[in-house]
């Protein structure tokens, strides 16, 4: 079987408009096509987590340093590791408030990469927009899958949110074996 | 297919914590420590450290300078737990207590060569006001009883209260 590592972290965020921010992080991976021989297999590390509430105190980022540290077993190139993020604002209350929704795909070449994942939250009705901005709360998704897959986006309105920012490095091996150069 | 035997690589680390910049606070020391997974282990070098105070310099860059060397070398025989250094900085408050500063953690670089580092560091803090209060007047900070669980991602949530933060007595 060949076998990835991500190694990184998920430094942190800019560019929302509320502060004291948390993220919600989980990888999701294949199958591309329905097949036994694609499936990954998480071999070490957890696949999913939360970071800690950072309120800045110098400058705008919000920073988390959140490590990840997955280690992927795989026969196949289909359904590469994708990586969603949901970013929560909590307010003084500890009510938590959806600031957007994000996803980028683990990069697929050895070595150490910065990402920038834009995000975005649903949008709602002029309502919906009235009642969050006074009251808070607001449209969320139901489905944690319309985050990282194409399928029934046509459905939605969405406004951007801010930017998250990672450092990942890729460690690949016995890519080889199975006719793939890196 | 047959299983590989398991092959032991080396991890040789040498660097320094080069300076810090910390806008509000002065007369900082700074802790280093490493944490790694089961698969790894020292085999030389020091894998703590703690350095020496240091105080802004006078001129426009304001700068902590420490130049505290790092020099460890781990075997391991699996990437997955790769070593991060975790920094924990220290300084004195209004009334000479030592409290944190700052705590933050980051991987040793993946790849061979000359790599810089920043780092940007936290401090845990109280949900309730009057225990923010109280700990900025008693000088007794919510500190983390083991600084190593800022290099772990499982049980950040909930910040507020987190089950790890110790009061240094």
């Amino acid at each position: 079987m060949a076998e990835v590592h991500v190694i990184g972290q998920i430094m942190g965020a800019t560019g929302f408009s509320e502060s004291s921010l948390l993220c919600k992080w989980g990888v999701h991976t294949g199958p591309g096509f329905v097949s036994p021989w694609a499936a990954w297999k998480l071999l070490s590390g957890v696949r999913e987590g939360q970071t800690q509430v950072d309120t800045p105190q110098i400058g705008d980022m919000a920073y988390w340093s959140h490590p990840i540290d997955l280690h992927f077993a795989t026969k196949g190139l289909q359904g590469w590791p994708r990586l969603h993020l949901q970013v929560w604002s909590q307010d003084s209350f500890g009510r938590c408030q959806l600031a957007g929704y994000g996803f980028c795909h683990v990069p697929s070449s050895p070595g150490t990469h910065q990402l920038d994942c834009p995000t975005w939250r649903p949008l709602g009705s002029w309502r919906e927009q009235l009642a969050r901005a006074f009251v808070g709360g607001g449209p969320q998704l139901l489905h944690g899958d319309a985050i990282y897959s194409g399928a029934d986006r046509y459905r939605l309105h969405t406004t951007s949110g801010g930017t998250v920012h990672l450092e990942l490095s890729l460690l690949l091996r016995h890519f080889d074996r199975y006719g793939v150069e890196c | 297919m047959a299983a590989a035997a398991p092959s032991v690589f080396l991890l040789m680390v040498n660097g320094q914590v080069e300076s810090a910049q910390f806008p509000e606070y002065d007369d900082l020391y700074c802790k280093y420590c490493f944490v790694y997974g089961q698969d790894w282990a020292p085999t030389a070098g020091l894998e703590e450290g703690i350095s020496q105070i240091t105080s802004k310099s006078q001129d426009a860059r304001r700068a902590l300078v420490w130049n505290f060397p790092i020099d460890v070398t781990f075997k391991s025989t699996n990437p997955y737990g790769w070593p991060q250094i975790v920094l924990s900085v220290y300084g004195p408050d209004v009334f000479g207590n030592d409290v944190v500063r700052g705590y933050g953690a980051v991987h040793v670089p993946l790849s061979p060569g000359r790599h810089k580092k920043t780092i940007p560091m936290f401090v845990p803090e109280s949900t309730s006001k009057l225990q923010k209060f109280t700990s900025w007047f008693m000088g007794r900070r919510p500190e983390y009883t083991d600084p190593k669980v800022v290099a772990q991602g499982e049980g950040r949530e909930g910040k507020g209260s987190p089950p790890w933060a110790g009061w240094a007595w």
